[in-house]
């Protein structure tokens, strides 16, 4: 028997396997494919404190092996997510992971505050990355100060563990996660999507009105495992490694990079029933290289 | 709504551009309605990612058929398989239109438009009178002809943009007169942009209830992605891939 788990410190998941936010919806509409119950942990879609009705189209893009988004995070505002956190928590026991979102810190923290108070809620992780902000603006990840700041109010106002999730888009991952870490963090997920650009040709205009949209999917992963290796190598937290994975192979391969566990994202809106594969490509990989638990093999990457 | 590896029975290659592709699935063949849709996977790489999203053209289990334009990358991937290629499909997914009985339709398709349309006649022709108008740029692009001559109309308007089949003009022509000529009750149309854009126009206070099938970039098909998104009257945003791709012309914002 191969042993999946893996122990974040405030948490200990059945398996490293869990679904990336704005890639898996609320969950229930995967019920369908598959029973959720088999998940290390699921993250719900980024949420605002009131509703919004997200960007204009066109919303996506489509580059070689990758996706660019600008989305906007369109949902149904704090209180009625709290409504479908009931709802989904009792379909399944699987950890609920909120993916909170602010246009300020004081929305930030609101927001968190909502959640934090929830029973159904097992964590919180905090998008302090989301690319698709009016044009030449800056999200907290991208600096430093921002980052501490806000993760320290936070976390004295909420007493779940706290996921903080950072950008790709800086000069420096380390000086961003060690800012988090000082902040309070309990864990660290990176990466959210990578800035990127489309134009047309015919029109002679950017194919995005925000003009830049966040790049995911199977291009990105070179670079998040940079990131993630980096990351592993400067704080002492748990860190959740994300960015182009779509298979078992990729997941332990973040997984020797030093990740506890990984997010899967894109590969879901591409094939549903992806999760299900990849839980069951771990396991015959760990057969074949005849490991028992994930952390024989857990940041032995040999340098 | 499944994902599912089906057989391709058949790739009928139609003219230059058009496919008329066979599928063995005995799932979405006996759960689909007219207007639902189809997200296949048209390469096993990640290259393209994104499944394309196709309209059931005809369902008659074990089978569908898919009638698709090449119009790029994807399409062009599809047009190369071949009896018996393993494809990826997931569905059937979209809404559908509602049951009629007694009423005189008027379906209205542009181009590959027609698809959603084949599929309606089918299932609307026993008990409605079905009057068609069915245009596109030209003879070559203005296929299955015989296929719709086989079903029961009424009447049948033609039209391409050079006169080379029927009449010569837009599909949008005259569908005021012969709504008023024939007391249409119900218009079911689907085409590109421009096609609604010139309908809403000419039938929105005409009296008659107004069904329409759209498309939309798609990232998932299946309500996850929100990529899809289409304004409507009152300035909210209704997904195509869950809300739709049917949708009264009313709701639309134009
Ligand atoms: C609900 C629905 C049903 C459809 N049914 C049919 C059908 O029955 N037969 C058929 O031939 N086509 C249908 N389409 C359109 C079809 O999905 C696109 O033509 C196809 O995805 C293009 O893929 P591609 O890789 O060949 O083109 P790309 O290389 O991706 O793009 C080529 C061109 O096609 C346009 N395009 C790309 N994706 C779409 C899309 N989803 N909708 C409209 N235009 C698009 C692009 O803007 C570009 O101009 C449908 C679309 C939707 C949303
Ligand atoms: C359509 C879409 C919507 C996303 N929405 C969110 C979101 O709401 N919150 C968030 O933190 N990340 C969001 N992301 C980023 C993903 O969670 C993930 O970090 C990123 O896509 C990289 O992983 P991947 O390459 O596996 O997709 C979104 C990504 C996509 C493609
Ligand atoms: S295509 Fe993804 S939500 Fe409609």
């Amino acid at each position: 028997m191969v042993d999946l788990s893996t122990d974040l410190g405030f948490i200990k998941l059945k398996n490293p396997v869990i679904t990336a936010s704005g890639t898996f919806g609320y969950g229930e509409e995967f019920q369908d494919f598959f029973n959720l119950d088999i998940l290390g942990a699921f993250v719900l879609k980024g949420i605002y404190k009131n509703p919004k009705s997200g960007n204009s189209p066109p919303r996506i893009h489509e580059t070689a092996s990758g996706l660019l988004n600008s989305i906007g995070l369109p949902g149904p505002g704090a209180k009625e997510l709290q409504k479908i956190v009931k709802r989904i928590h009792r379909l399944t026991k699987t950890p609920i992971i909120i993916n909170v979102c602010g246009e300020s810190d004081e929305e930030y923290i609101e927001v968190a505050e909502i959640f934090d108070k929830m029973d159904e809620v097992t964590m919180l992780e905090l998008n302090i990355s989301c690319p698709n902000i009016k044009r030449g603006g800056k999200c907290p990840a991208q600096d430093e100060k921002h980052t501490y700041k806000l993760v320290n109010q936070i976390k004295h106002n909420t007493s779940k563990p706290l996921i903080v999730k950072l950008s790709p888009n800086v000069n420096d991952i380390s000086s961003i996660a060690i800012s988090a870490e000082q902040g309070g963090a309990d864990c660290i997920s990176l990466v959210n999507t990578f800035l990127g650009m489309a134009v047309d040709l015919d029109s002679k205009r950017p194919v995005f009105k925000n003009l830049f949209a966040g790049l995911s999917g199977p291009a990105i992963k070179p670079l998040a495992l940079k990131l993630v290796w980096e990351t592993v190598q400067s704080v002492h937290i748990p860190v959740i490694g994300i960015g182009g994975i779509t298979s078992g192979r990729d997941v332990m391969e973040f997984i020797l990079t030093g990740a506890s566990a990984v997010q899967i994202g894109t590969i879901n809106i591409v094939e549903p029933k992806a999760s299900v594969r990849i839980i069951k490509e771990i396991k015959d990989i760990m057969k074949k290289l005849n490991i028992e638990s994930l952390d024989e093999i857990k940041g032995k990457l040999k340098i | 709504m499944k994902e599912q590896r089906c057989f391709v029975k058949e790739n009928k290659k139609i003219n230059e551009n058009y496919f008329l592709m066979k599928i063995k699935s005995e799932y979405i063949s006996k759960n689909s309605k007219p207007g639902n849709f189809v997200m296949v996977n048209v390469s096993e790489t990640f290259d393209p990612l994104l499944k394309r999203p196709f309209g059931i053209f005809k369902s008659e289990p074990p089978f569908i058929w898919l009638y698709f334009e090449v119009v790029g990358k994807g399409t062009k991937l599809l047009s190369n398989f071949k009896k018996n290629d393993k494809i990826s499909i997931l569905g059937p997914l979209g809404n559908s239109l509602p049951e009629f009985k007694n009423k005189k339709i008027l379906m209205i398709a542009g181009g590959r438009g027609i698809v959603p349309i084949f599929y309606s006649i089918h299932t609307y022709s026993q008990h409605n009178d079905i009057f068609l108008v069915y245009g596109a740029k030209s003879e070559k692009d203005l296929n299955l002809y015989e296929e719709i001559k086989s079903k029961k109309l009424k009447k049948l308007f033609l039209y391409t943009d050079n006169g080379s089949v029927g009449k010569k003009g837009l599909v949008t022509s005259d569908v005021k007169n012969i709504i008023n000529n024939n007391k249409v009750d119900i218009t079911i149309s689907c085409g590109p942009e421009p096609m609604f854009k010139t309908l809403v126009k000419k039938i929105e206070h005409i009296g008659t209830e107004n069904y329409i099938s759209m498309e939309a970039l798609m990232g998932c098909g299946f309500g996850i992605c929100h990529s899809c998104a289409k304004k409507t009257k009152n300035n909210n945003y209704k997904q195509v891939c869950t809300d739709g791709p049917i949708f009264k012309m009313e709701d639309i914002k134009w």
